[in-house]
């Protein structure tokens, strides 16, 4: 079965995602950009998207975009007068009194333009994907009526998709944030696009969302916010320089990219400077634009738009019969809720902070490709996969936590490591199931511990013990301990234990980013004795593997380095101690030196380093859970 | 009893084809993952500069307008290092003058009399970045009448 296409029809721009192994995609259209712009050109060859923006100056009769404002509209209807004034292109009465468009001589249903648009995601969705799709979502705004439904349904038809359902905007948007698993509350959808403004009251029962009441200004968004700044630099260059920028299509053009680009950067930075070098010239030579532009300027700059979305939201309320402690969440959707102020405003109005993170520019989208997941079955079990909240792993020599399945990892998981024993002849292990982000195991939350005995004797660093880690996809963890010699094991069954709350979660990753540092130097610390400790063993045991090979003085020298190390073990800093283990390493050559010929054993000895400081300590006290075989 | 069981039967029998059904999809999913995340990784590394040379464009535009109106030596230097380290990093300027104008590398900002649909002057120099359009060419178009230039 293929998969549906979620795609959010734009006025302006249009967008699209896929389920993809439970999580929405949002896929790229074939220039490489999330957004598609919603324009057609027709008559010769025909263009859409980026290409037909492009050609849009020289061909303005036969460049349509805004075609999502005429789809299932009567010819004399309001808007079709309205958007006849604002458009180069002819818009004729077609069939059955519809608004049509006209083009060379030829009429186009808006159905029929919407549809290339729709085909050219469609393909690009193909490419991208490698398979073909022929079943899509698509989002409508709320307020759109049954003969604009049927329009974008249509369009859909034409363009070869089966659409499997039409869905409103804002459910979209609700979706994107997994609202639907919320029940019986009311939520609000703010969305300020490229030239339209809706805002939307739904209210949720049982995953259903009903649209309680919708409102907007259909001639409202971000094309006037770059206007007011545009018309701000050429009054500002007017006072500065005494030339009139108005009129000055190529100065005009430089002005726009910078007005979104100053835009976009007063989101974050509370200041900005726009240069425009060679914007003009007069007879005394080039002239250039140079001015800041600070945050608080472009708010007071684009305060009347923004509080133009005021009553909109106060008459949907008002329709709603609510009031705004009804609203339990706030969702926002366009490219200008990124500003800042917009922000605050719709914070202020309904006195709650709006939901964010999900891209306001794809938000619609990846709720129309959910939609499509849920419609396929896509979406059921897989959406379900959970991930563990905190990293999950094992005590190590020296009270060090080493991790075995790290945080965000998607369950059902499993992961083994080989580990050995810290000390000659030792018998069993203890293995400390530990929870957490910090460095060492002290630190850390100890879900669990069992021992695993019977390992014949052997030199420390030889036996192999294998830990596994499984959880499964109801989260219960699962710890083995194999001992791959005698073949022994010993497990352990941790259930719930990662069952923390958002909160505990949350603090315990903080704690790990406060300390961090100091954790890094604490198990640096362990790891440089680990070290030493593991090369005066190695050392130790080659110059009992040699005998007499070793001539006395290098077995005098090696013994007496080996001692220094030793002493300064427990108390000398991790350079200190990697400095003097560095030396006895260059010293134990000389026992490689004199072994030419032989040199199996004492290199093996070296080979288990990073076994040996691997190992698990001492044997204490357990509590053995579970034990099988 | 026994019809019961058979039915119970048939509804395992369902279950599991729809697990299995289910676990596939899950599979196949990933391995599309796979394949394209390594597409994916491999046109990130080639292209990852792209970004930033973009906006390095518009600065190397700027210092040529200097040129004109600066006659000095080390400034002309300057511009051609620039425009070297451009190429050695895989960024071509392409030439559009005269031809036809083409949407798919170039982006129309007037129109003016001229030769009908080719480009008659130059106002942003285009470029391509292994293969790729990095910037399309901000051109002026010729137009036979004027009239619908709105």
């Amino acid at each position: 079965m293929s998969k549906i296409l979620g795609i959010d029809l734009g006025t302006t721009n249009s967008a699209m995602a896929i389920m993809e192994a439970g999580q929405p995609k949002v896929i790229p259209n074939h220039e490489g950009a999330n957004t598609t712009p919603s324009v057609v050109a027709l008559g010769g060859s025909e263009l859409v998207g980026v290409s037909a923006k492009r050609q849009q100056v020289v061909n303005p009769r036969n460049t349509v975009y805004s075609i999502k404002r005429l789809m299932g509209m009567r010819f004399t209807d309001e808007e079709v007068a309205r958007v006849k004034k604002m458009v180069p292109y002819e818009i004729v009465e077609g069939k059955n009194g519809m608004a049509a468009v006209k083009v060379e001589g030829k009429l186009y249903t808006p159905q029929e333009i919407s549809a290339k648009i729709l085909a050219k995601l469609k393909a690009d969705a193909e490419k991208f994907l490698g398979t073909t799709i022929t079943e899509a979502v698509i989002t409508v705004p709320a307020y759109f009526n049954d003969s604009q439904r049927t329009a974008t349904k249509e369009a859909g038809q034409i363009a070869g998709l089966d659409v499997k359902r039409i869905i409103n905007e804002p459910t979209a948007a609700s979706l994107a944030y997994g609202l639907d698993k919320n029940k019986n509350e009311k939520i609000a959808v703010y969305d300020l696009g490229g030239g339209t403004f809706d805002v939307s009251i739904l209210e949720i029962g049982d995953g259903v969302f009903e649209v309680k009441a919708t409102n907007g200004d259909t001639h409202l968004g971000g094309d006037d916010f770059d206007q007011k700044i545009i018309l701000w630099l050429i009054e500002s260059f007017k006072a500065d320089q005494g030339v009139d920028l108005s009129n000055d299509r190529q100065a005009l053009q430089r002005l726009k990219d910078a007005a979104e680009k100053a835009k976009q950067e007063l989101s974050s930075a509370l200041e900005t400077e726009i240069n425009i070098p060679f914007v003009t010239a007069d007879a005394n030579g080039p002239k250039h634009l140079n001015v800041k532009l600070t945050r608080a300027k472009l708010e007071q700059l684009v305060d009347g738009l923004i509080q133009r979305t005021i009553p909109p939201m106060k008459s949907a309320l008002a329709d709603a019969a609510l009031t705004k402690n009804d609203i339990v969440e706030v969702i926002m959707v366009g490219g200008m809720t990124r500003v800042p102020k917009v922000n605050e405003i719709v914070k202020e109005f309904f006195g709650k902070e709006p939901h964010k993170g999900i891209n306001p520019d794809e938000v619609v989208a990846v709720g129309a490709a959910i939609q499509g997941g849920v419609l396929g079955g896509d979406v059921k079990d897989i959406l379900l996969l959970d991930v563990t909240p905190l990293t999950l792993g094992i005590e190590t020599l020296g009270g060090v936590s080493t991790p075995l399945i790290k945080r965000n990892t998607t369950i059902p998981t499993s992961q083994s490591q080989v580990f050995s024993t810290a000390a000659d002849s030792q018998t069993s292990v203890e293995v400390n199931v530990l929870q957490g982000e910090r460095e060492m195991a002290s630190d850390n939350k100890s879900l669990g511990r069992f021992i695993l005995d019977g390992i014949p004797p052997a030199p420390r660093g030889i036996p192999q013990v294998e830990v596994a880690f499984d959880i499964d996809a109801n989260g219960i963890l699962n710890v083995s301990a194999k001992d791959k010699a005698s073949g022994r094991v010993q497990k352990i069954t941790i259930q719930g234990g990662t069952g923390l709350n958002k909160d505990e979660v949350e603090k315990m990753v903080h704690e790990a980013q406060a300390h961090a540092e100091e954790d890094r130097k604490k198990k640096d610390e362990v790891e440089a004795r680990n070290a030493a400790d593991s090369v005066c063993y190695a050392a130790e045991k080659a110059l009992r593997d040699a005998g007499d090979k070793v001539p006395a003085d290098v077995k005098t020298e090696v013994e007496e380095k080996v001692k220094q190390v030793r002493a300064i073990l427990a108390t000398a800093s991790a350079s200190e101690l990697r400095a003097k283990t560095q030396d006895l390493s260059t010293t134990m050559q000389k026992i490689g030196t004199h072994m030419y010929g032989s040199p199996s054993d004492g290199g093996q000895g070296e080979n288990e380093k990073p076994g040996g400081s691997k190992g698990d300590g001492e044997t204490v006290e357990g509590e053995v859970v579970d034990t099988s075989d | 009893m026994v019809k019961k069981s058979m039915c119970e039967d048939q509804g395992r029998q369902a279950k599991l084809l729809e697990m299995e059904g289910n676990w596939k999809r899950a599979l196949a999913d990933y391995q599309n993952l796979q394949k394209r995340t390594a597409e994916e990784r491999l046109t990130i590394a080639s292209f990852a500069n792209a970004a930033l040379l973009t906006r390095l464009l518009p600065v190397l535009d700027n210092l040529e307008k200097v040129v004109l109106y600066v006659n000095d030596s080390g400034l002309k230097l300057t511009v051609k290092e620039f425009t070297r380290v451009l190429s050695e990093e895989g960024i071509e300027e392409f030439a559009v003058l005269g031809d036809d104008f083409d949407p798919a590398a170039m982006e129309a900002l007037e129109t003016v009399p001229g030769e009908e649909g080719k480009v008659v002057e130059v106002i942003n120099k285009g470029y391509r970045f292994k293969g790729k359009i990095l910037r399309p060419a901000g051109v002026k178009v010729g137009q036979k009448e004027v009239t619908n230039n709105e």
